[in-house]
């Protein structure tokens, strides 16, 4: 690869000859990963690809600690300090010394737009509001495994600053006084899309939730806090996982909405689901490394039970997580970015055509997208002072909702977000899992105005 | 503890409403002191919410250097080329042509690098004023205004009255990929008809239409073809989906 610039026999000779793991040097840019390429080519001025992640402690946070934690962890992810710039014929990450970036109080909008030549050039931006620590992160630098790695060490070192020394790295947490990995920063999916055939995919046109749209940057957030132990129990009657159930529960949450919209032509209803592909393929980059799934259900053949959709939502999973299928669907995508006619195309012609088949075809496959993290480890010793975690998807590219999952110990939370201003997808999720017996806890953002003070 | 009687999921403290169906929440064993304290203005004490109440801005993209820079290269060219005309080739006032295109230059980049949130009628009407200014100048070199007054003005005025009329339609009138072409042929065909005029009267004093008669009945039909088909739901959505990109 040309970005190769990294000055390795240096590297090398400096580096222990016992230590086996590359270390690099200070590389001078970085390419943009597979999935990274896209993400850029969708900026609008209301919309930026821009997830959120957030661990509430048990301590009111320090503003001037955070910022100290921060400017030591930050060097340690030199793709998550860094900028995006533009080439005559791919977009780029070079490194960012401009000062920054600062930790801010938090705001009632989270997810806004990430203009790339504003905020010093920066596309990490880190939070505080009373207990809570929040990263976000433009999707071009990473996914959210390598963006919880960063605010997982960020939480680390705050901590070890108040005088919480016992606090042992692994995991997520990464030693901050290391050098980092050649493999941290790899794009993984280079190395595993080699299959010998790139399988081709044909998706059909999804139910989109139409709704009312919110005004310029408001993101409508609700979270649902719920005990995993009861979210599993209720899995477990409809012999599914707590992600097949959830996505079940989403599913229904949507077919019930178009039921209720009362559309002439019905549609299939699909859910945009990543996939953390570390799971299937060892690697430990921090950049993106997942790929979508659309499990679904198809109204047109039939009304379905909610046990259907479960069943429905369990065989696909089954079929389509494994290794051998996730290889193909790498293969295909890696192949347009391979080809040698397209590697040529000047920049501008790429962004129009990317956009025009994101917004013609990707963002039609599906009716919302789910993520679920899963159940967060965090390295012995640290466990006492974090309380929860939250995870939002950001701000959806049309209008719908977005659904992100993550647990820890027993609290599981499930974050959505939207803009716009109907909570009907949101209802019938919540609703079907008080129907199944889960006791749920809402927060919200929404109608805030009128609760502030009083 | 509250909880929605119609999700029946429980609510954080400071809600007064579900956020999920918008049910107000009322204890009714608070009822009245709530009534109460509602109307007379009073804080029910102080309720933390979950989210923080200050709503954020975006951080805006900074052009400052930009148009530094820009203004100040292009108030340097008008200077040095008012100097060399000025002292060294004296014969004729050409810098004026240079200064007329750079300040038409800055005047066009307003919007774009100095002042983003102008609007796009000040801008237009902007942008109309530097052309007929710049045209203005012209008749230093030229040896005579007649042409200005006679053609250059009233034409300026057409082109900037035209261009204000399609953005207000394209703004304030329903959008899409029809109408702007309907727009688009209807300001062709009255650009075409004004230019002949004010040419024809400008060169022979008679006001006739020739050339341009037919550009306009070529716009009218497509016009009319457009207004038929967006008054058409069935054709237009014919259309739309032939035609869909």
């Amino acid at each position: 690869m040309a970005n190769e610039r990294t000055d390795k026999g240096r590297s090398a000779g400096k580096g222990s000859s016992a230590e086996k793991k590359k270390k690099v040097q200070r590389r001078d840019w970085y390419q943009l990963d597979l999935s990274a390429i896209v993400y850029p080519t969708l900026q609008r001025r209301d919309f930026s690809s821009v997830y959120r992640l957030s661990v509430v402690l048990k301590e009111e946070i320090r503003p001037e600690i955070l910022q100290l934690a921060l400017d030591r962890t930050l060097p340690r992810f030199p793709t998550y300090k860094a900028a995006i710039r533009k080439g005559l014929f791919w977009r780029y990450l070079e490194p960012n010394d401009r000062p920054g970036p600062f930790v801010q109080e938090d705001v009632r909008n989270p997810c806004q737009p990430m203009y790339f030549k504003a905020n010093n050039r920066y596309l990490v931006r880190v939070y505080y509001f009373r207990n809570r620590i929040a990263l976000e992160a433009h999707h071009s630098l990473g996914d959210g495994t390598g963006g919880m790695c960063v605010l997982l060490t960020l939480t680390a070192t705050y901590l070890r600053l108040l005088g919480h020394e016992e606090i042992q790295n692994g995991g997520f947490v990464l030693n901050i006084a290391d050098t980092p990995e050649e493999e941290e920063l790899e794009d993984a999916y280079m190395r595993y899309a080699n299959a010998k055939v790139c399988p081709p995919r044909l998706e059909e046109k999804a139910y989109r939730v139409r709704g009312t749209a919110e005004e310029f940057y408001t993101l409508n957030i609700i979270d649902g806090i719920m005990s995993v132990s009861e979210v599993m129990a209720a899995a477990k009657r409809y012999n599914a996982t707590i992600t097949e159930y959830l996505n079940a529960v989403l599913l229904h949450a949507l077919l019930t909405k178009q039921q209720e919209d009362r559309q002439v032509h019905l549609r299939p209803v699909k859910i945009a689901m990543p996939v953390n592909l570390r799971r299937f393929f060892p690697s430990v980059t921090l950049r993106n490394f997942i790929t979508m799934i659309y499990p679904g259900v198809d109204p047109r053949l039939g009304e379905y039970s909610f046990e259907e959709i479960v069943l429905q939502v369990h065989n696909y999973m089954r079929y389509h997580l494994n290794e051998k299928l996730l290889r193909g669907d790498i293969t295909t995508n890696a192949a347009t970015q391979r080809n040698p006619f397209i590697r040529v195309v000047p920049l501008f012609i790429k962004d129009f055509v990317v956009r025009l088949f994101y917004t013609k075809v990707q963002d039609r496959n599906s009716s919302a997208g789910l993520t679920n993290m899963g159940a967060m480890k965090v390295p012995q010793g640290m466990e006492p002072y974090i309380e929860r975690f939250d995870i939002y998807m950001g701000q959806p590219f049309s209008r719908r909702t977005n659904c992100a999952i993550i647990s820890f110990g027993d609290t599981l939370t499930v974050n959505f977000a939207s803009s716009i201003i109907e909570a009907d997808v949101e209802r019938y999720f919540f609703r079907k899992l008080v129907r199944d017996g889960i006791h749920v806890k809402i927060e919200s953002n929404r109608s805030q105005d009128e609760a502030g003070t009083s | 503890m509250s909880y929605c009687v119609n999700c029946g999921v429980e609510l954080d403290k400071s809600s007064r409403e579900c956020p999920l169906c918008n049910t107000p929440v009322l204890n009714p064993k608070e009822l009245n002191s709530q009534v109460w304290q509602g109307m007379a203005g009073l804080n029910t004490g102080e309720v933390r919410t979950p989210f923080p109440e200050e709503k954020g801005q975006v951080e805006t993209v900074k052009r400052k250097d930009l148009g530094i820079l820009l203004s100040i290269v292009i108030l340097a060219t008008v200077i040095t080329c008012g100097g060399l005309n000025f002292l060294v080739f004296a014969d004729s006032a050409w810098s004026l042509a240079v200064i007329g295109a750079c300040v038409l230059l800055w005047v066009l980049m307003i919007p774009v690098v100095i002042y983003t949130k102008l609007s796009a009628y000040l801008a237009l009407l902007l942008d109309g004023g530097a052309a007929a200014v710049y045209l203005y100048m012209l008749t230093f070199l030229t040896g005579g205004s007649r042409w200005f007054w006679g053609l250059g003005f009233p034409i300026a005025v057409l082109v900037t009255a035209l261009a204000e009329a399609m953005t207000l339609c394209i703004r304030m009138l329903p959008r899409s990929f029809l109408t702007v072409a309907l727009y688009l042929f209807t300001a062709v065909g009255l650009l075409c008809v004004g230019l002949e005029l004010m040419i024809g009267y400008y060169l022979e004093e008679r006001i006739a239409l020739r050339w341009s008669a037919v550009v306009l009945t070529v716009c009218v039909i497509l016009d009319i073809a457009l207004i038929t088909m967006l008054s058409r739901r069935r054709l237009r959505n014919e259309v739309r989906r032939r035609l869909h990109f």
